[in-house]
């Protein structure tokens, strides 16, 4: 008697589902996380317009060269008229390559030049002040959480009482301090300012991340896993930064992704509010100015205005998506 | 008087209030809402009328009662009537304190007519001694009597400037025993320098002073009892005499003044009392008030600011069709005041009058040229009495930036470019500062210099300014005319003898012997001499020593809503004729 066909097919196929296991297997969850991004189509979009002001800021000057404008080049007498409006562009003239986003009133600036350099300010500080802040929070969480008895106490009293410190009233109060300690030199002030601003969104901000890493901590410490390794010997630092801290990239990404929108609109706010640094292009000083011609020259407002709404949504979409990403919760 | 914001170069909204009469010389305008060509200077007071009486007419399109909002981006630090030199703090003052003379806007021109005194007040031969009679059956708010004790008691503690600073000092420059007198606070005895007989009082002065009549118009000159009198705290609520009192006074913040059944219009010929009250807001954020103002929805058709308004609210009230917008001139002089002992080298003064970018700071701060600011090469304003044109800086008319100029005059004086280092401050908090900032920056640098701004903040500005140890050696500030005549200015910020006197009033440190000769000598002039006599002072100081840069005279042009009657502009101070308002139907 002959083997039927089907019986010939069915051999070799005893091999694909070892190697298919294989692929399953080799997945970690942060990978998992990754993946589902990738397919989330609001993610790359979002993902897409926060490449594209990334690039904006780290080629400012570039494109401002491109574009043939120039940053603080306004003559005002030359580049405004009698009554302080532009006489090239918007509003009361038509578009122009000269000035694709308008001149200033009052100083003949280029608005397309503060655009961009004002992205850049945004996102630096932005980026500066939510790794600061990251790396703060870590840190203090890790310890927190790890450690019993006095330390724990004294750091979760030490994070309740950053808590309790009003962010805006801090501000507003460091602001004048550093005008009269560092007003001799224009250098000296502009580097205090900045550092005053950084100072303050990095040290105002880091309680929320220490907090949720001392809550995952202490859920984590007690896992075998954890206390396997103590039983063996494994120094202190070496279970926080090797076991405990891989478990916690989750709230870590999510953390940072959220918490980049919230500091641009921040510093954007800071610096309307006229702390933060003063004579910096910066989005917000741009729209403190533009408030005044809104309804005579309102490209001068939209500009900065729309650029921060399109970051700030951008981020916190992608914020939310990574949050979703990866939470195994909402495995569609 | 000090402008109300001496920040650098200029703060939009500075308005100069400046009671300075224009001698008859200027060209009064009738119709407010035409811009004024400020160089020329309106005629800010140009008559006098020792026989007008009251009462004033009340417009028949007034409604009585109803409340006018003042909302003002400026923060007055004191009402006490001794104290009060800045505009803003005269202009509330000059509807509740009643001086002996006043301002009376009649048929489009301000007047000086008499107040709590019969006439302008009375003077001898030879112009050193003066006599007001006060009018009987005026009231304070309380019911009292205004006796003419407490006039003489209120001339008495203009003396008194350690307690009571920052105001007036003309009286001791011409009062009898002014370098002597220290005030009733602390000299107790008589002050020999004002007598009272019956309801008359009489100054006596150590020099002719032939203007007596103009200075009698500021609060100073106002009744205060000496029983209730508490220099700490009386100007908190000054006892009224004219048509309104102090309500509610939150200081820096917000004052509502009501109406004072006191007093009697029979006796004014200045005022009207055709509402319920007043509410002042200060520190207000200028944008938003322009915004309101400009929507004239609800409480904004009641409501006005001071401040002169940004080019864009010009624009947009200009194509409106100007109603609601007041313009006119005001007697200021904005300077930038070279420290004589700190830049001792002339031409380096003159250097900074050619690197100085006139036109583009006025512009970056948001200044419009003709409106709110025009250029000038003289201390005293246009319209000022006596005042005499001349050029300093040969081809310099105060807009002219010229940096090779500067260039040059920097080499004959031995500095290479980049040198020489100009400080001077700006505030950091008021955006128009820190643009005028950059242009002058920027200007100074092309002209050869090395510019250092140093941070300020608003809050103080004033006092950092007035420090005789700053370090800086360039103030801004300016000087608005007390009145028409070129006498005032020269003693308040240009005698040598105020170097060193506390709150720095002579800002450019000037001490020279033949200037302080010519001064001396001018004061013991009569009044037709002194007067052209100022003008020459005037171009005495800028030729042979530089001592500021004439950085431009101001011009005000204020809103208000649609429903705020009354509101033109009291050219002698640069602010509305509050005293006439009302709210129309």
């Amino acid at each position: 008697m002959a083997f039927s066909p089907s019986e010939l097919v069915n051999e070799p196929s005893t091999e694909q589902p070892a190697a298919k296991s294989q692929d399953v297997a080799g997945r970690s969850p942060t990978k998992i996380a990754l993946d589902r991004l990738r397919q989330d189509k609001i993610a790359m979009v979002c993902l897409a317009v926060v490449i594209f002001f990334v690039l904006i800021a780290i080629f400012a000057p570039l494109l401002t060269r491109l574009f043939g404008v120039e940053l603080d080049g306004g003559v005002p007498i030359e580049d405004t008229k009698p009554d302080s409006f532009p006489v090239i562009g918007p509003p009361d003239y038509a578009f122009t390559w000269e000035a694709p986003l308008g001149l200033q009133p009052s100083t003949g600036d280029d608005n397309l030049a503060e655009w961009f350099y004002g992205a850049r300010t945004s996102l630096g500080v932005a980026t500066f002040a939510t790794i600061v802040s990251t790396l703060i929070g870590i840190v203090v969480g890790l310890v927190a959480g790890f450690s019993r008895g006095w330390l724990d106490k004294v750091i979760s009293f030490v994070i309740d009482t950053f808590l309790s410190l009003p962010f805006l009233l801090v501000a507003l109060a460091i602001a004048p301090i550093i005008v009269v300690n560092y007003g001799d030199s224009p250098e000296k002030l502009e580097v205090a300012q900045i550092s005053a601003l950084l100072f303050v969104l990095s040290a105002l901000t880091w309680m929320t991340l220490a907090r949720l890493i001392r809550g995952e901590v202490l859920s984590l410490r007690e896992r075998e896993f954890v206390q396997a390794a103590r039983v063996i010997g494994v120094p202190t630092r070496s279970i926080l930064f090797k076991e405990l801290l891989p478990n916690l990239i989750a709230p870590i990404i999510v953390s940072i992704s959220l918490g980049l929108p919230a500091f641009v609109t921040a510093e954007a706010g800071l610096a309307y509010l006229g702390i933060g640094v003063v004579g910096i292009p910066s989005w917000g000083q741009t729209v403190n100015d533009a408030v005044n011609f809104f309804s005579t020259y309102p490209l001068y407002l939209y500009a900065p205005v729309i650029g921060i709404t399109v970051l700030v949504v951008a981020l916190n979409l992608l914020g939310d998506a990574v949050r979703d990403a990866f939470d195994p919760k909402t495995r569609r | 008087m000090r402008p109300n914001k001496p920040a650098v170069a200029m703060a939009t909204a500075v308005l100069l209030t400046l009671a300075a009469c224009g001698g008859g010389s200027g060209s009064g305008e009738e119709d407010s809402s035409a811009p004024q060509d400020v160089a020329e200077g309106g005629a800010a007071g140009s008559g006098k009328d020792p026989d007008a009486e009251g009462p004033v007419e009340v417009p028949e399109d007034a409604t009585d009662g109803g409340t006018l909002n003042v909302d003002t981006i400026q923060s007055p630090t004191t009402f006490d009537p001794t104290r009060t030199y800045f505009v803003d703090g005269y202009g509330v003052l000059g509807m509740v304190t009643r001086s002996l003379t006043q301002y009376a806007y009649i048929d489009g021109e301000m007047v000086l007519v008499p107040d709590l005194a019969t006439d302008l007040g009375r003077p001898n031969e030879d112009n050193t001694e003066w006599t007001f009679t006060i009018k009987e059956g005026i009231k304070y708010e309380d019911g009292s009597e205004v006796e003419p004790e407490d006039v003489a008691y209120a001339v008495k503690r203009s003396f008194a400037i350690e307690e009571l600073p920052e105001g007036p000092t003309f009286n001791l420059t011409y009062f009898l025993d002014g370098d002597k007198y220290k005030g009733p606070f602390q000299d107790k005895g008589e002050y020999r320098g004002v007598e009272v007989d019956g309801q008359d009082v009489t100054i006596k002065m150590r020099r002719p002073f032939a203007e007596m009549d103009y200075y009698a118009a500021l609060p100073a000159f106002t009744a205060i009892p000496e029983d209730k009198d508490d220099p700490e705290t009386y100007g908190d609520h000054p006892l009224a005499t004219g048509p309104y009192k102090f309500g509610d006074y939150k200081p820096g913040t917000s004052l509502s003044l009501v109406r004072n059944d006191q007093w009697d219009p029979d006796t004014d010929p200045g005022r009207i009392q055709a509402l319920d009250g007043w509410e002042f807001r200060f520190g207000q954020d200028q944008a938003k008030v322009e915004n309101v103002i400009v929507n004239d929805t609800g409480t904004a058709q009641t409501t006005l600011s001071y401040d002169s308004v940004t080019p864009s609210t010009y624009r947009l009230l200009q194509e409106e069709g100007g109603e609601r917008l007041v313009e006119g001139t005001s007697p200021c002089t904005y300077m930038w005041y070279l420290d004589q002992t700190q830049i001792e080298e002339k031409e380096v003064r003159q250097a900074i009058g050619w690197a100085y970018p006139y036109r583009n700071a006025w512009r970056a701060a948001g200044l419009i040229e003709g409106v709110t600011r025009s250029g000038g090469t003289t201390i005293l304003p246009p319209g000022t009495d006596g005042r005499k044109e001349y050029e300093a800086l040969p081809g310099q008319d105060g807009t002219v930036t010229d940096p090779e100029k500067s260039k040059a005059l920097l080499k004959e004086a031995g500095y290479a470019p980049g040198e020489y280092e100009i400080k001077f401050y700006f505030q950091t908090d008021v955006s128009t500062s820190v643009a005028a900032k950059e242009e002058i920056v920027k200007g100074l640098e092309a002209g050869g210099f090395k510019a250092t701004p140093i941070a300020s903040t608003s809050d103080t500005i004033r006092t950092d300014e007035s420090n005789y140890d700053a370090p800086i050696n360039i103030r801004s500030s300016g000087w608005c005319n007390d009145w028409p005549a070129g006498g005032q200015a020269f003693s308040a910020q240009w005698d040598g003898d105020l170097v060193g006197v506390e709150g720095m009033p002579n800002l450019s440190n000037l001490s020279e012997p033949d200037i302080q000769k010519e001064y001396d000598r001018i004061l013991t002039l009569p009044p037709e001499e002194a007067i052209p006599a100022w003008g020459g002072l005037d171009e005495m100081i800028q030729t042979e020593y530089y001592a500021a840069v004439i950085t431009g005279y101001d011009g005000v042009a204020m809103i208000h809503g649609s429903k705020v009657g009354g509101m033109e502009n009291n050219n002698v101070i640069g602010l509305p004729t509050f005293a006439i308002m009302y709210v129309a139907e």
